[in-house]
């Protein structure tokens, strides 16, 4: 079930020049990673402070938070289905951590409850989603409103701002040489899940679900189960996420989920063209958030404007989303030979 | 679930209504007066119109997750029009074209070059967000307002009803006769039901979804209208709200109906709207009522989830899928 594309030489038309492509595949693999070290090349030479030191560490920080929240929204896209509920549900997670902690009750017990929430939520989406098969996208839409309103209403619809981050923000201070020791952690977590999409069987499920459910069905794979495995996975590591949102920003915020919504598709849909042209995968999800977060924390030194880099990342999504479907397109067609 | 007869479905609807209605006057004596059933009315039309136009986009099989964000950049596009001392009819004919080009560009990205709906429309929506800023770098507009006629809207009459709840009366009607009484309607269904066949049958496939996008982005726009004359200034994020009630109505509607339709919308808009005002009367903060949608939108799937009933029925079935 590996890669069609691996397998056969590359269809005419999907690299920039028709004559080089069959000879050049990995042009098409590997030029995502290219073009985000061309654009932060670009970046550093006109804002110099973007390569400083202390930047690139809040940089890394920051892709890290928002990897661990988009790593079960690659699988589920790359499984054909949607969840538009995981930043709700890390805000939620965020929430109930900050008002625990606020309540005194400490940073382990009021973890433990943040993780609590985004499991709930997650099962919650598994058994509707994955073991009832009621429609992905109003389902999730409908928990992602729930855990998003239940999060206004634990701070009463206003922030709640933190004293101290406790044993998470010393996670989030702690450094293995001049690396943010978060950072190496997500590598490693992403390091796993390739394993695990690569060389297990889950992984091969995973997009042969995408390609053909009624034939992964057939052939004795509980696709239920797997299925509702994903949107529990997705709802822990969106909590883990909103747990050190509350520890970075100090404070639980009831409508922090809105950015990253639009990040997260992009980011998955986007680092979908690298490596396994146009199909969500982990390390091209890595990529995409990479480029995401240099991309905007470079253009506002800049000077960008919100409005100005919403749009980049609006047209960023539609032409990943373009992408994909061309080359899933060429794809087929080869398959069909 | 196909066999129930209209008339069963019509009248499970009524008992609905009949108990939320109970519900709420015994907790809250102001439920049924006429000045909260005006209000309610008034707050219908808002997400009425939202949903009505879902409806097209969800009678074609597709999602449309833009309008909000297309609503926005209408709001701003409608509070820059009349704080430019446009007349108000240009004013609303400006938000609607902004409506229909992006209900045109969603429909072509969709229909057209095969992308796929949820995401491309996320796109689209965010991108509609990004231009929304522009007018007044994300401010909120409210100049000349007062002049333009356009918070007359909100209190005016015709025929003795509140003019939002005719704009929505007229817009029902003439979305139920396309919808249900004319031959671009059948193409509609025709087009959500198999696209192949509908095609063999000589039904433009792909510009029967179009106009669903347009329709759907024109009426979003037209709701946002209300919206910002009932609030008094155009807002970036006034959009928003719009998505929860939309999406709820329109799939509280077909839960109950069997299938999305022009009355199975507004009916869910109704009980929607119903609730909404029962527990704005209860003094529940305004961030619960997202909650108080979904928790009944989830609600209402489960309850008339075809397999569901079915293994209600038979049993529960095992970890086994059917091979549809």
């Amino acid at each position: 079930m590996s890669d069609v594309a691996e397998a056969r030489p590359l269809p005419p038309g999907l690299a920039t020049t028709r004559s080089t492509d069959r000879r050049h595949p990995w042009a098409i693999r590997y030029g995502f990673f290219l073009f985000v070290m061309a654009v932060f090349a670009v970046l550093a030479v006109m804002r110099p402070t973007f390569a400083n030191a202390g930047n690139i560490e809040s940089m890394l920080v920051s892709a890290a938070i928002a990897a661990l929240m988009f790593l079960g929204l690659t699988w589920i896209v790359a499984a054909g289905e949607i969840d538009v509920s995981f930043m709700s549900v890390a805000t939620l997670a965020n929430m109930v951590t900050a008002s625990m902690v606020e309540h005194r009750a400490g940073w382990p017990a009021a973890s433990l409850a943040g993780m609590t929430a985004g499991l709930v939520f997650g099962a919650f989406n598994a058994l509707l989603v994955g073991i009832l098969r009621l429609p992905a996208l109003v389902i999730t839409i409908a928990s992602g409103a729930l855990a998003a309103s239940i999060a206004a209403a634990i701070g009463s619809g206003t922030s709640i701002s933190l004293g101290s981050t406790g044993f998470v923000g010393a996670i989030l201070e702690a450094r293995a040489g001049p690396v943010p020791l978060v950072a190496i952690l997500v590598v490693l977590l992403y390091a796993g899940a390739w394993f695990v999409q690569e060389k297990l069987t889950l992984g091969t499920y995973i997009y042969a679900m995408q390609q053909n459910r009624a034939a992964v069905i057939e052939a004795g794979v509980p696709v239920r189960r797997l299925v509702a495995l994903l949107y529990v996975l997705s709802g822990i590591v969106a909590a883990v996420a909103g747990i050190l949102l509350a520890a970075n920003l100090s404070s639980g915020q009831p409508y922090l989920g809105g950015s990253y919504f639009l990040n997260g598709l992009t980011a998955v849909l986007l680092g979908g063209m690298a490596l396994k042209m146009g199909k969500p995968n982990v390390l091209g999800t890595l990529a995409g958030i990479v480029f995401l977060v240099g991309f905007l924390n470079g253009t506002a030194l800049l000077g960008w404007t919100d409005s100005r880099s919403q749009i980049v990342r609006g047209l960023l999504l539609l032409i990943s989303v373009g992408l994909i479907v061309f080359a899933n397109d060429r794809n087929r067609r080869t398959r069909r030979g | 679930m196909r066999t129930h007869p209209v008339l069963m479905r019509l009248l499970a609807f009524a008992a609905i209504v009949a108990v939320v209605a109970c519900v709420f006057q015994s907790l809250t004596p102001t439920f049924l007066t006429a000045e909260n059933l005006r209000g309610l009315l008034r707050h219908m039309a808002i997400n009425g119109l939202a949903s009505l136009g879902l409806t097209f986009v969800i009678v074609v099989r597709h999602v449309d997750l833009s309008f909000p964000g297309v609503a926005s950049l209408g709001a701003m596009t409608l509070g820059w029009l009349i704080s430019t001392n446009a007349p108000l009819l240009e004013a609303v004919c400006g938000a609607m074209a902004v409506g229909a080009a992006f209900g045109l560009l969603n429909g072509i990205a969709v229909a057209r070059l095969k992308l796929p709906d949820i995401v491309t429309t996320i796109a689209t929506g965010g991108l509609a967000i990004g231009l929304a800023y522009f007018y007044s770098d994300g401010t909120t507009i409210s100049q000349n307002f007062m002049m333009s006629g356009l918070l007359d809207l909100n209190d005016a009459k015709v025929f003795g009803i509140d003019e939002p709840f005719a704009i929505l009366l007229a817009t029902a009607v003439i979305a139920y006769l396309v919808l249900h009484t004319s031959r671009a309607g059948h193409a509609f269904y025709a087009t959500g039901e198999n696209p192949v066949s509908a095609r063999f049958s000589g039904i433009g496939v792909r510009r029967t979804v179009v106009l669903a996008f347009i329709i759907c982005g024109v009426t979003g726009c037209l709701a946002i209208m209300l919206l910002v004359a009932s609030a008094g200034a155009s807002d970036v994020t006034a959009g928003n709200q719009l998505l929860m009630p939309a999406f709820a109505a329109v799939y509280l509607g077909a839960a109950l109906f069997g299938r999305p339709s022009v009355p199975a919308t507004m009916a869910g808009t109704l009980l929607m709207s119903m609730m909404l005002s029962g527990f704005v009367l209860l003094a529940t903060p305004y961030y619960y009522s997202d909650a108080i949608v979904s928790t009944v939108l989830i609600a209402a799937i489960l309850a008339f989830d075809p397999d569901l009933l079915r293994a209600v029925r038979h049993g529960i079935p095992t970890g086994r899928e059917r091979a549809v």
